[in-house]
């Protein structure tokens, strides 16, 4: 193992995440978790686990109620709203579930649009090259609402990947696509970490999908509830989500 | 910024609005000041001839904020037009009286339209008379005869042996026309001009004269010559001065080109006013729709502070696009304007409006400045969109009503009420001015704080239909969509809380100037002229009762040489101030029209304002030969002559306050079918907008069994319980407004007044409003086939 290796593409520690809507619901409960680089991640849990909840706030997207993330060595907790979106520009990348795309900008615009945010010429070439990885090179000048669900997921991943970010967080990416176009996603996703060494954490419901990462965290009630290292089928991790979702 | 262009090209319907607005703005703008611009006050084509024009000394300014001149006495002019003839490069130094000549008979109008002359201009200068030897100054000469000779001899535009009748200020007149001119007016002998005018104000120079050496003749000539100065150098205390060519134009196309000005900018003010409240509703309500893309904006990584760069470049963009539109429409406007404007009456005739190429610019960038300001607070809210936001399912609405808002709102309403409940301290040339002011804070005062009032209204007004699923769905669509209704209420509230109040209190003010006037008439019956600038002295001698002879004299009191307005009555003996003149001497030293300088024992008081003083009659006759009568209180009956009429004390008040009414008439419409017709475009644009947005509402009614006549129903209900709530808004506003405008005419008339509440006009603009806005609603769903 390299010295690289030894660090934490994220940390949670202590993350607990109070919602505050008439009645409080704690959503996270003092979670630690630990995400190696150039891994894996899948996150599972019945519905209204906190697994949303969870991602948002390791992506620096919501802040913790209390509790510290760290995000490629920098604690989030404690910089300005300027410096985390920065933070975000600059190390993190993520695909949602759905409407990841700007629609008024065509998918090479929506690729290039984080480093354009960032002050920053795309060098030539890069965003067709990215383009081109996720196999939609004859479609860059093609608007979101001419694309494909399962293309549109592409794209996005395309803008979440271009930038390089040190993790990339992904909320049921294949969640609205059927099984063909799920598997190109997760197929492009197990690349990236295989060929470029991407950290990536994912949630999904899907046990298919979980079986293509390297670790598999399981969340209930907002709590760490058990993890599968190198999960080898989709039947092992449906029997574990079955147990969780029985309790 | 290509994004915000990207933007922009791609949802273009919802900044459609803003566009429009800002086309129409800048359209709006752009002719109105090409208007204003072009009519720029000039020296009557009479001076035509003459390069340099000299000026008898100013005064000082007068309170009404024009400079004010004594002319020279006869001897000065002759002096000094002798003097000026000398310097080198002057052809001829002429003395200009000028004196009130009215032929009885006006002549044929197709020879004036001949002469390629304008109908005012021969009008006001057909009732004017001036010397034969001025009429070099225009450059005009004798066509045919001879110049006049003797007294009732006279030069015109008929052919020489024409006699003719003439009213001067001594009365009805019987000229010979020795010679024929192509010059305007009526030309008489040199001394028989000089006996009839009230005095000489301009000597005119021909050749070229050498500016220089005409001022240095003037300063050495001191106190008493005149004023020197191209542009009017009112150094007072010269022999005169260089005058302003354009500040010798007739007062009474200055008059009407004032009239017009205010006119235009009433129409500027409310004009930029409504466009960047329309705006401002449009860009909320478009960035309301938008948070989901603003909050993935934020999420990949743009600050607040580029997502407020956005949202300015997106507004910059549509409006350079709607300032492209407006200004070429200004610029065709401008002309087609320029005649009805003189047909009003508020232009002079042959106004002609002219491409103003820096008014065109500074119209499109104001354009520009006005939609930013518009854009400024959406532009705020969005940048404090969280990331967060692009995780939601549905653009769930957030709060509607948020603290900045509600300050603003108070803040506004509270300057509002302040200056409404200040209006009867205020001075009355500022009322009008300060109670549209305040009725502007009100109004968005109202739009700001609408949320609060839109709540407990629905609940109120969809009681009785809050079993039924229509009436279920109307309530709690608007109870969720407070903001989209606010941003609808916000056009129709501006709407009819202008058209209440322009008319409201128009209609109030007359009625108290009615009151107001006729009380102050002690007779039954008062003469006036009939078709005539005043009344001559021959015929105003032969009626029953006082006929005040109104002129101008120049008076030092306490130091400070101003000029007064002066009437002349028989039973006064001395002059009589005003009782408001603090510390009032025993006598003073009044200068005439005609120059000359009379000592006057103080011999009373009046009880009216500070530069009225009264002076006896003949006195005033003597020094000012020109002045005529402008009405006589009849004590008896009147015996007819050229130029009288007689009227009831009533009738002759209306008629004065008609040939204001008729003015005033054209300013309500224009103002009123300006804001409506714009704030009617805005209603029908944010409710396109709003429905447009919430196809997915209306195609999940669809889904859950309700037709397309359902949703036409709620969409339909919703609009009108915006329209509602800015009637409600709006009225109320303009209710305040009038009241507090009715306590300042009381206080100013001293009895009460009745409010007038222009119900017709409210209720037709009501109507307008509500069928644009249902029809606006209904639009997007009928033309979408179900999907
Ligand atoms: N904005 C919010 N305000 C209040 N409560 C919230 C909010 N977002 C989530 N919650 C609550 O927090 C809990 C965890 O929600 P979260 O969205 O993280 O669950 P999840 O595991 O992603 O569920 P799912 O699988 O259905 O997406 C739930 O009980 C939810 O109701
Ligand atoms: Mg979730």
């Amino acid at each position: 193992m390299s010295i690289t290796q030894l660090r934490t593409a994220v940390e949670l520690r202590a993350v607990t995440r109070v919602y505050d809507a008439g009645t409080a619901v704690t959503a996270l409960d003092a979670v630690d978790l630990a995400i190696p680089p150039a891994t894996f991640t899948a996150v599972m849990g019945p519905s209204g686990s906190g697994k949303s909840t969870l991602l948002r706030c390791a992506a620096g997207l919501d802040r913790a109620t209390s509790g510290d993330v760290i995000i490629d060595g920098v604690a989030v907790g404690s910089l300005s709203e300027r410096a985390l979106t920065r933070l975000r520009r600059e190390r993190v990348g993520f695909v949602f579930q759905a409407f990841n795309l700007i629609p008024a900008l065509s998918a090479e615009q929506n690729v290039a649009l984080p480093l354009r945010l960032a002050g920053k010429r795309p060098a030539p070439g890069q965003v067709a090259a990215m383009l081109a990885e996720v196999g939609l090179a004859d479609r860059a000048g093609h608007r979101p609402s001419e694309l494909s669900g399962g293309q549109q997921q592409r794209v996005a991943l395309a803008r979440a990947l271009v930038s390089r970010p040190a993790v990339l967080f992904a909320d049921e990416p294949t969640g609205a696509l059927d099984t063909k176009a799920s598997r190109e996603v997760l197929r492009l996703l197990r690349l990236a970490v295989d060929r470029h060494s991407q950290t990536i954490v994912m949630v999904t419901h899907d046990p298919y999908a979980a079986a293509h990462a390297d670790q598999v965290v399981f969340l209930a009630d907002g709590r760490l509830a058990g993890r599968l290292a190198a999960p080898s089928h989709a039947t092992e991790i449906a029997v574990r989500m079955a147990e969780l979702e029985e309790r | 910024m290509s994004l915000a262009w990207s933007m922009v090209r791609h949802r273009f319907a919802a900044f459609a609005g803003t566009c429009v607005a800002v086309a129409l703005g800048v359209a709006l703008i752009a002719g109105a000041v090409t208007l204003w611009a072009s009519s720029r006050p000039q020296a009557p084509e009479r001076y035509d001839a003459a390069p340099v024009l000299v000026h008898s000394p100013s005064v000082g300014k007068g309170s009404d904020g024009y400079t004010d001149y004594r002319s020279w006495t006869a001897g000065e002019a002759d002096d000094l037009a002798a003097r000026l003839a000398q310097v080198p490069g002057v052809t001829r130094a002429v003395p200009d009286p000028v004196f009130y000549a009215q032929q009885l008979e006006t002549a044929q109008p197709a020879q004036a339209a001949q002469r390629g002359e304008d109908a005012q201009q021969l009008k006001t200068e057909e009732t004017k008379g001036h010397s034969w030897s001025s009429a070099t100054l225009g450059g005009y000469r004798l066509t045919a005869g001879r110049a006049p000779a003797r007294t009732k001899e006279v030069v015109s535009h008929q052919p020489p042996g024409t006699r003719i009748e003439v009213l001067t200020a001594r009365g009805p007149e019987t000229w010979t026309v020795t010679g024929t001119t192509d010059g305007p007016g009526l030309y008489v002998t040199d001394s028989d001009a000089r006996k009839r005018a009230g005095g000489v104000r301009v000597i005119g120079l021909t050749g070229r004269p050498d500016v220089d050496r005409v001022r240095a003749v003037l300063q050495e000539r001191g106190p008493d010559g005149g004023q020197v100065g191209d542009h009017g150098d009112a150094a007072p205390g010269g022999a005169g001065a260089i005058a302003d060519r354009a500040g010798l134009e007739d007062e009474e196309i200055t008059r009407t080109r004032w009239l017009g000005a205010q006119l235009i900018i009433a129409m500027v003010v409310l004009g930029a006013f409504v466009a960047v409240f329309v705006i401002a509703s449009t860009c909320a309500l478009s960035a309301a729709q938008r948070q989901r893309e603003i909050g993935l904006l934020r999420a990949v990584g743009a600050t607040p502070g580029q997502v407020r760069r956005l949202m300015y470049a997106e507004t910059a963009v549509v409006a350079t696009l709607g300032g492209l539109l407006g200004v070429p429409v200004g610029a065709l406007l401008a002309p087609l304007l320029a005649e009805p404007m003189v047909a009003a009456g508020l232009e002079p005739a042959g106004f002609e409006a002219t491409v103003q190429p820096l008014v065109l610019a500074g119209s499109f960038g104001l354009g520009i400045v006005v939609a930013l300001l518009g854009a400024a607070a959406a532009a705020r809210r969005s940048s404090r969109v969280p990331a967060l936001e692009a995780l939601r399912d549905a653009a769930a609405e957030r709060r509607a009503m948020t603290w900045p808002r509600g300050v603003a709102g108070a803040l506004s309403g509270l300057a509002g009420a302040a200056l409404t409940a200040a209006l009867p301290a205020l001075p009355l040339t500022t009322q009008t001015t300060a109670a549209l002011g305040a009725a502007m804070l009100l109004l968005v005062a109202a739009a700001l704080l609408a949320p609060v009032v839109i709540v407990p209204l629905v609940r109120v007004l969809t009681r009785p239909w809050r079993t039924t699923a229509t009436g279920m769905l109307v309530r709690e669509g608007t109870l969720t969509g407070v903001r989209r209704v606010a941003s609808t209420a916000a056009p129709v509230l501006l709407t009819v809380g202008f058209t209440v109040l322009l008319t409201g209190s128009i209609a109030t003010i007359n009625e108290s100037t009615g009151l107001d006037e006729t009380a102050k008439l002690p007779v039954s019956h008062v003469a006036a002229p009939d078709g005539t600038p005043g009344i001559s002295e021959a015929v105003a001698a032969r009626q029953p009762g006082e006929a005040p002879l109104p002129s101008e004299v120049v008076l030092t009191l306490n130091g400070t040489t101003a000029a007064y307005e002066a009437t002349g009555e028989t039973d006064v003996t001395g002059a009589v101030l005003s009782d408001r003149i603090a510390h009032r001497p025993a006598a003073v030293e009044v200068t005439f029209a005609d120059g000359e300088t009379v000592r006057l024992r103080v011999t009373g008081t009046h009880d009216g304002p500070a530069e009225l003083i009264t002076l006896p009659r003949a006195q005033v006759r003597e020094h000012d030969p020109d002045a005529l009568t402008d009405h006589i209180l009849l004590t008896g009956p009147a015996v007819p002559g050229p130029g009288l009429k007689v009227l009831t004390s009533h009738d002759y008040v209306q008629e004065l306050i008609e040939e204001e009414d008729g003015i005033v008439r054209v300013f309500l419409l224009v103002l009123i079918t300006l804001t409506a017709g714009w704030t009617a475009l805005a209603v029908a644009n944010t409710l396109l907008m709003a429905t447009a947005a919430r196809r997915d509402e209306f195609r999940a009614l669809r889904l859950a069994g309700g037709g397309t006549v359902h949703a036409l129903r709620v969409a339909g209900a919703e609009a009108l319980l915006a329209v509602a709530a800015g009637t409600v808004l709006g009225g109320g506003v303009a209710l305040v407004t009038l009241l507090g405008m009715r306590r300042a005419v009381e206080a100013e008339v001293g009895q009460s007044v009745d409010l007038q509440i222009p119900w017709t006009q409210a209720t037709a603009v009501v109507l307008t409003c509500a069928v644009i806005a249902v029809a606006a609603t209904s639009i997007p769903i009928l033309r979408r086939r179900p999907t």
